[in-house]
């Protein structure tokens, strides 16, 4: 008997081992060791940086899971997904089709808030959640994970996300310092509609980021000063920028966004600092924002020189001293020596944030919504500029409406287009440039339609033309055919210019038409643009 | 997922703070293993000014070290800094582990990128590749030679794009522990001496 039983027994023992090896290796029973590395807090004005793993080299996230399967089995389809109650749904962040065991994921995560989050005035906890889960995972198998961390509201800025015991030098102080370039909203309607005022009622027009003349930039940087000056804002004293390495209470900062500093009258150096640049920027001048300890100053970049003016000259009524425009640009260009002098020995105190450089690095502008209460503001800030005179509203940026065409831009023979309200015409204005018969200038100072009659026979030569003429400047442009029209862009030191445009042949020639705009403006901009390019006939 | 680029950066905190006047050329090792994570070696000699400049502020300092390239590799953790510092010769060699710098896609694919559109990837051998850069940031004056190798059991290495033009590594690797499964063989073993034992009882019975 058990000379069948015993090899029987054994041969069911191992045919027991045998298929439960297969049901054993496909086991979703995982051990999932999980880390997570979050962030202490999230800055609503930063949260394009948050949502963009691309920006700042991807440095700024919400938190990073580290996974690693500790199980002697392969699990199939690891899903990892989050989400924050309130502000973003569940979403997933990765799916691996496998995992090894030993094996390691890492995750880092990069929430896309939605654009209402920069509206938040107040500060909260909030909780993210995190769920990790496999195919065939039974509902005990599935890892959930949850962290806390504080959501700041849209005006605090955080000097640096280095922990107070790890700081030892400036640049740990200054760890955040890019995302300054969020607090300058040159986008922001209410910045735009004062921009266009000060261009039109205080200046009576102005060409700096045209003409690329300092002095033309620079009068636009008094220009600023003056409005300023003239609708009385103060500077408030508040301590500002740190002073030093362990100066705990300035790390974190209540930062008035630049319509809250026009509207509100009074700022800090750093607010207005971020108002400059606003301004600087939306009138199509690179601005920069000098850091230096306890204290901030605006300024611009031009044909790699750099300029600064003390826009806390303005003081106030109470503080007396105020300055004219002309000393506060002299003290600001005095300070601007120092800083020279300062940061070629080597000084880590002295930075300077270029905030189109920046933006490009992806620390872009939060996004604002109209307000006409603010608009009304400026209204107030206008007609003081005039004597307390009540000025004319202008034109309505927001519903840009399409003029009559200009009679000197259209012609019999060439290609002509309408312009739409409040666009600025200049004639031939590069002299070097005979080619170039015409310039026509949005109130944002940034897009351009360009009308070029090139003397020869062909579309090719025209361009290859405007090219030669492009390399003498230090441009080069791109372009590829799209049927009747031509797309292109023109790579510059300020950077890259998208277009469109058309071509025809008239009696002289070429004319070649295009309307275009930075490249960070291109997209926001395409409504007007393609306005004007369908207009080109 | 940053991978090359993402050393690119952190090679290039490293080097920003010592002097840009001559061509300065690093090398960095990247040896990954089978499931996944990677060996990094950085070396680096540099000039009398440079590492003065280098030496006072990381050299002397290599917890701050570890904590910039900690914050400057995003997409991964790093752990186990060895910094090894030849100050007769004025160069240093940094070891550290990476995880997850390769992953397996939806569809099985081990994907590793490289964060680079049209990298300059040469074949050594069939499991090791180079990868020379210059990041224009510092104006041509660093050249990084990275060598990465695969491990012996990938196969089928190819170089692609991503869907952003990026270049990326896919290949094929096997589960490194589903070479040899105990259970089964040793229960095919039993299945074997079990029906053999009772084969060979029946044919004595007969």
């Amino acid at each position: 008997m058990n000379s069948k039983l015993i090899p029987i027994v054994v041969t069911l023992i191992g045919a027991l081992c045998f298929g439960g090896s297969f049901f054993l290796t496909n086991s979703s029973s995982g051990d999932l060791d999980v880390e997570i590395d979050k962030t202490a807090f999230i800055m609503p004005a930063a949260h394009r940086v948050y949502a963009n793993p691309d920006a700042l080299n991807g440095k700024y996230y919400l938190f990073k899971a580290k996974i690693t399967n500790n199980s002697n089995t392969t699990l199939e389809d690891v899903t990892v997904k989050y989400r924050i109650p309130d502000y973003i749904d569940w979403t997933e962040l990765t799916v691996s089709g496998e995992m090894f065991p030993g094996q390691t994921l890492v995750i880092p995560c990069y929430p896309k808030f939605k654009d209402d989050i920069t509206q938040k005035t107040t500060e909260s906890i909030e909780k993210a959640e995190i769920e990790i889960s496999w195919d065939d995972a039974e509902e005990d198998d599935i890892i959930e994970e949850e962290f806390t961390f504080k959501l700041t509201n849209r005006n605090e800025y955080v000097y640096t996300g280095v922990k107070k015991e790890e700081i030892s030098t400036w640049s740990d102080v200054y760890d955040n310092d890019a995302l300054i370039a969020c607090f300058v909203t040159p986008n922001d309607p209410v910045v735009k509609y004062y921009t266009q005022n000060l261009q039109e009622k205080l200046m009576k027009g102005e060409a700096a980021s045209v003409s690329r003349k300092p002095e033309d930039g620079v009068k636009f940087l008094a220009g600023i000063y003056e409005g300023t000056r003239k609708s009385h804002m103060v500077y408030s004293g508040t301590k500002g920028i740190p002073q030093s390495t362990d100066d705990v209470q300035s790390m974190v900062q209540q930062v008035r966004l630049p319509r809250e500093v026009i509207t509100g009258n009074t700022g800090l150096c750093i607010e207005l600092s971020c108002l400059y640049a606003s301004v600087l920027s939306a009138a199509g001048i690179d601005p920069i924002i000098y850091m230096v300890p306890g204290h901030a100053y605006p300024g611009f970049k031009m044909n790699g020189q750099y300029y600064a003016i003390e826009a806390t000259g303005i003081n106030g009524e109470g503080l007396g001293g105020i300055m004219s425009a002309e000393d506060a640009f002299k003290k600001g260009q005095k300070q601007l020596e120092e800083f020279i002098q300062r940061s070629q020995s080597g000084d880590p105190r002295y930075t300077l944030i270029d905030i189109h450089a920046v933006n490009q690095q992806g620390a872009t502008a939060m996004d604002l919504k109209d307000n006409d209460f603010m608009r009304k503001k400026v209204d107030d800030i206008v007609a003081s500029w005039s004597g307390g005179q009540t000025v004319n509203q202008p034109n309505n940026p927001r519903k840009p409406a399409i003029n009559p065409p200009n009679p000197t831009i259209r012609t019999s023979t060439g290609l002509s287009f309408a312009i739409p309200n409040g666009w600025q015409t200049m004639m031939r204005p590069v002299q070097d440039m005979p080619i170039l018969t015409a310039q026509v200038i949005a109130p944002d100072q940034m897009t351009t339609v360009s009308v070029f009659d090139v003397p020869v026979s062909n579309t090719q030569q025209a361009l290859a033309t405007i090219n030669q003429y492009f390399y003498n400047y230090g441009m080069e442009m791109q372009y590829q055919s799209n049927g009747n029209g031509i797309a292109g862009q023109t790579y510059s030191q300020n950077g890259t210019f998208n277009w469109v445009g058309k071509t025809i042949r008239t009696k002289n020639g070429i004319r070649f038409v295009a309307v275009g705009a930075p490249d960070y403006l291109y997209n926001q901009n395409s409504g007007i643009i393609n306005q004007v390019y369908n207009s080109i006939r | 997922m940053k991978t090359i680029a993402t050393y690119i950066t952190v090679i290039s905190l490293v080097f920003s703070l010592v002097g840009h006047s001559q061509q300065t050329n690093q090398k960095i090792e990247m040896t990954i293993d089978e499931i996944g994570n990677a060996k990094i070696n950085i070396s680096m000699t540099m000039n009398a000014a440079q590492w003065q400049q280098w030496n006072g502020t990381y050299g002397a300092n290599p917890s701050a070290l570890k904590r910039d390239m900690e914050r400057s590799m995003p997409a991964f953790i790093v752990d186990d800094f060895k910094l090894d510092k030849d100050d007769m010769n004025r160069s240093f060699n940094l070891s550290l582990n990476a995880y997850g710098v390769c992953k397996i896609d939806k569809r099985g694919r081990w994907i590793m990128d490289t964060d680079q559109k049209d990298a300059q990837l040469t074949e050594l051998t069939e499991h090791k590749y180079m990868l020379v850069s210059s990041p224009p940031e510092f104006g041509g004056t660093i050249q990084q030679t990275y060598m990465i190798e695969f491990p012996k059991s990938a196969h089928k290495i190819k170089v692609d794009k991503d869907s952003f033009g990026k270049s990326i590594f896919e290949f094929e690797m096997d589960n490194p522990s589903s070479s040899f499964n105990l259970m089964r063989w040793s229960g095919l073993l039993l299945i074997i001496v079990g029906g053999s034992w009772f084969g060979k009882n029946a044919i004595k019975k007969v």
